[in-house]
């Protein structure tokens, strides 16, 4: 690389620019910590914006001068293409504007992160993984049945004296400095591929935007264009990050393979040599699902290129831009005596279908309104008659039974007129009924049949007639 | 008494009949639903009366369109009406037209929003040059508000100036509709200019 190249490197680069910012730390620490360590995938405007409140009141909280703008303004500062460390876009599902992490951002960050000091670097595992990736080329590659099957008798045959050893209870252990070599090395692969993957999605999406501009600028015809795609691997499938990709998804997503690393990943998790980072230990979930989110958006591309390229929509779009800018230039050129209202417009369909039912509407109805007086006046105030509670009579029933012994002879009966014939009522239409009430022991009141009218003078000396059954009194 | 399927069926041609049905809108989720499932159904529903049910799984639209009718076949009396729409409602859905063109060639994902602001500035060009800033403002902003009207512009929620293109402005606004406008514009400029001659 020539000195350009790194002049235009700390210029333009995101990740350059990110480390030269001032603000590096507010950025680094609250985006690395939500989407990088977090493992977060699009996120809503206002799910991000509150977190970093949460974040700066706590900051200001011991150190108030530090960062006083608005979390909105920083975002929108960080998203910005000036900066390029958020990605900020409306997803078709959502009203709400969403944010994304950019690989500069990620690059950046593990960069700073690498800078703490390690407590040791070890040496053996890689030097095993080089041998075996290189196994793997050479070998994989061959394609000859020989040397193919002369490989696999050999490797065949170190199995075997392995094996006899082993039944004799001789094998090699790995000791502890090995095994924590070997997860230093596990653990930093394993993030650095979480890494990655915003940057496959990134490479994919600069992939299908190369060959959407690719499609809309084309002069020529389609057989040529796809041609032309397919030999300089422009399309996501053909390209080697796509594929690449692709082989790694299907590996990772075959049932054998997650019940594999779920089962070692437990294991190494036991081993008290080492010091096994909790989160590493759903680290092939983590990889699933960002493995997930990139393949949804290599669905998402490649089905809308698909569309693109479908000869409709290709010649389409091209007829449309063409007299799009006809109209343009036209209403130009009338722009100071534009056609008045509907004279001239484009012509198009309703959308719907107008449906008006005549009957819907009622009949004209000559009928007045029918006035509703939903006012009622206030009720005069009442005097309440609170005489009838304090003129509750009281009748004395011991001086009507006095009464009735007077008159009536033992065992025998006696019609009520008679008794009050003899006794006039005193207290009103009550004491009749008072009468009624001394059924009992001594005297028993039977209510006959047929009605007669008892005439009596009431409290008020008003003369009164009670209609009332036939009532004869019998003394026992 | 009506099945469930008849049910279905009987939504679905009424809501079509109002309005064009979009699969990410809530309201519309049972209806999109009836569309996948009984689709033949509600398409012979419309075929007698001559209209077709065009219904786009990708773009995630269905809507009514009057069927062209075949050789020999007697037309129909039309359902589905067509009208002019003014002038500077129809210059706005070009220059929005042209904008998703030129969305799609870059970048497709996700809904093109675009704001007041924007939509004021491209309109602007194609106003007289008038002094009275206040009234071309005016103008304009009524005639993002028939577009709304008409379908082919959302406002987002809780976002008020931010406006969603739909995609069904596609649909509507074709090569073949624009051609027709394209050609009676010229054909209405170049009236103009020999008269100014």
């Amino acid at each position: 690389m020539e000195l350009e190249d790194f002049d235009r490197l700390r210029e333009r680069h995101p990740a350059w620019r990110l480390l030269r910012a001032r603000n590096a730390p507010l950025v680094l620490s609250f985006l690395g910590r939500f989407f990088i360590e977090g493992n977060r995938g699009p996120t809503p405007a206002g799910e991000l914006t509150t977190a970093l409140d949460d974040l700066l009141y706590s900051i200001h909280r011991t150190v108030p001068e530090r960062f006083d703008a608005e979390p909105a303004s920083y975002l929108e500062n960080w998203s910005s293409p000036e900066s390029g460390w958020l990605r900020r876009f409306y997803p078709s599902g959502s009203e709400e504007v969403h944010y994304e992490a950019t690989p500069a951002l990620e690059k950046a960050f593990r960069w700073v992160e690498g800078l703490q000091a390690r407590e040791f670097i070890g040496t053996e595992s890689r030097l095993h993984i080089l041998v075996d990736l290189l196994r793997q080329m050479v070998h994989g590659s061959e394609t000859d049945p020989t040397s193919r099957i002369q490989e696999l008798e050999r490797r065949r045959d170190a199995i075997e004296s392995e094996l006899a050893e082993a039944r004799e209870g001789r094998f090699a252990v790995i000791d502890e400095t090995g095994v924590r070599d070997r997860y230093q090395q596990f653990s930093q692969t394993a993030r650095e591929l979480l890494g990655d993957f915003r940057e496959v999605e990134d490479n994919l999406r600069g992939l299908d935007r190369s060959a959407r501009e690719k499609i809309a600028a084309w002069d020529g015809g389609k057989g040529e264009l796809l041609e032309e795609l397919v030999a300089t691997r422009t399309g996501i499938a053909a390209s080697d990050q796509g594929r690449s990709f692709q082989a790694f998804y299907d590996f990772l997503l075959s049932e054998d393979r997650q019940v594999e690393l779920s089962e070692l990943l437990e294991s190494v998790q036991q081993m008290p040599e080492v010091g096994a980072d909790r989160r590493l230990r759903s680290v092939h979930h983590d990889w699933a699902e960002a493995a997930e989110r990139t393949q949804q958006t290599v669905r998402n591309l490649s089905e809308q290129l698909r569309r693109f390229l479908e000869d409709q929509i290709w010649v389409e779009n091209r007829r449309v831009m063409d007299l799009a800018r006809a109209v343009e230039a036209a209403a130009i050129a009338v722009r100071d005596a534009p056609p008045r209202g509907d004279e001239i417009g484009l012509f198009v369909d309703e959308p719907g279908v107008p449906i008006t039912l005549p009957f819907e509407r009622p009949l004209y109805d000559p009928r007045p309104d029918v006035v509703v007086d939903s006012l009622l006046p206030p009720d005069p105030v009442e005097e309440i008659e609170l005489e009838a509670l304090f003129a509750q009579r009281f009748v004395d029933t011991a001086r009507l039974a006095g009464n009735i012994r007077a008159v009536v002879p033992r065992r025998s009966t006696a019609a009520l007129e008679d008794i009050i014939a003899l006794y006039p009522v005193e207290e009103g239409v009550s004491e009749i009924l008072g009468y009624l009430t001394l059924d009992g022991e001594e005297m028993s009141v039977e209510i006959g049949g047929d009605e007669i009218m008892i005439e009596y003078t009431d409290a008020e000396n008003k003369r009164r007639r009670v209609r009332m059954p036939r009532v004869t009194v019998t003394r026992r | 008494m009506r099945g469930q399927e008849e049910q279905a069926v009987a939504t679905a041609v009424i809501t079509l009949m109002r309005e064009v049905i979009y699969r990410e809108v809530a309201t519309h989720e049972r209806v999109w639903d009836a569309l996948q499932r009984h689709r033949a159904s509600i398409t012979d529903h419309f075929l007698a009366i001559g209209i077709d049910v065009v219904i786009d799984e990708i773009e995630g639209y269905a809507f009514l369109r009057t069927r062209e009718p075949e050789e020999g076949e007697e037309t129909l009396p039309r359902l589905v009406r067509r009208r002019s729409l003014t002038y500077n409602v129809s210059v706005l859905l070009v220059l929005l037209r042209k904008r998703m063109v030129e969305f799609e060639s870059t970048d497709g994902d996700g809904k093109l929003v675009l704001s007041r602001d924007q939509m004021l500035d491209s309109m602007r060009t194609f106003q007289s040059g008038s002094t009275n800033e206040a009234r071309v403002t005016e103008q304009i902003d009524r005639t993002i508000e028939q577009a709304a009207s008409l379908g082919f512009l959302r406002e987002l929620r809780g976002q008020p100036g931010a406006w969603e293109i739909r995609r069904i402005l596609k649909a509507y606004v074709d090569a073949q509709t624009l051609s027709d406008f394209a050609g009676k514009l010229e054909n209405y400029a170049g009236k103009g200019n020999t008269t100014n001659d």
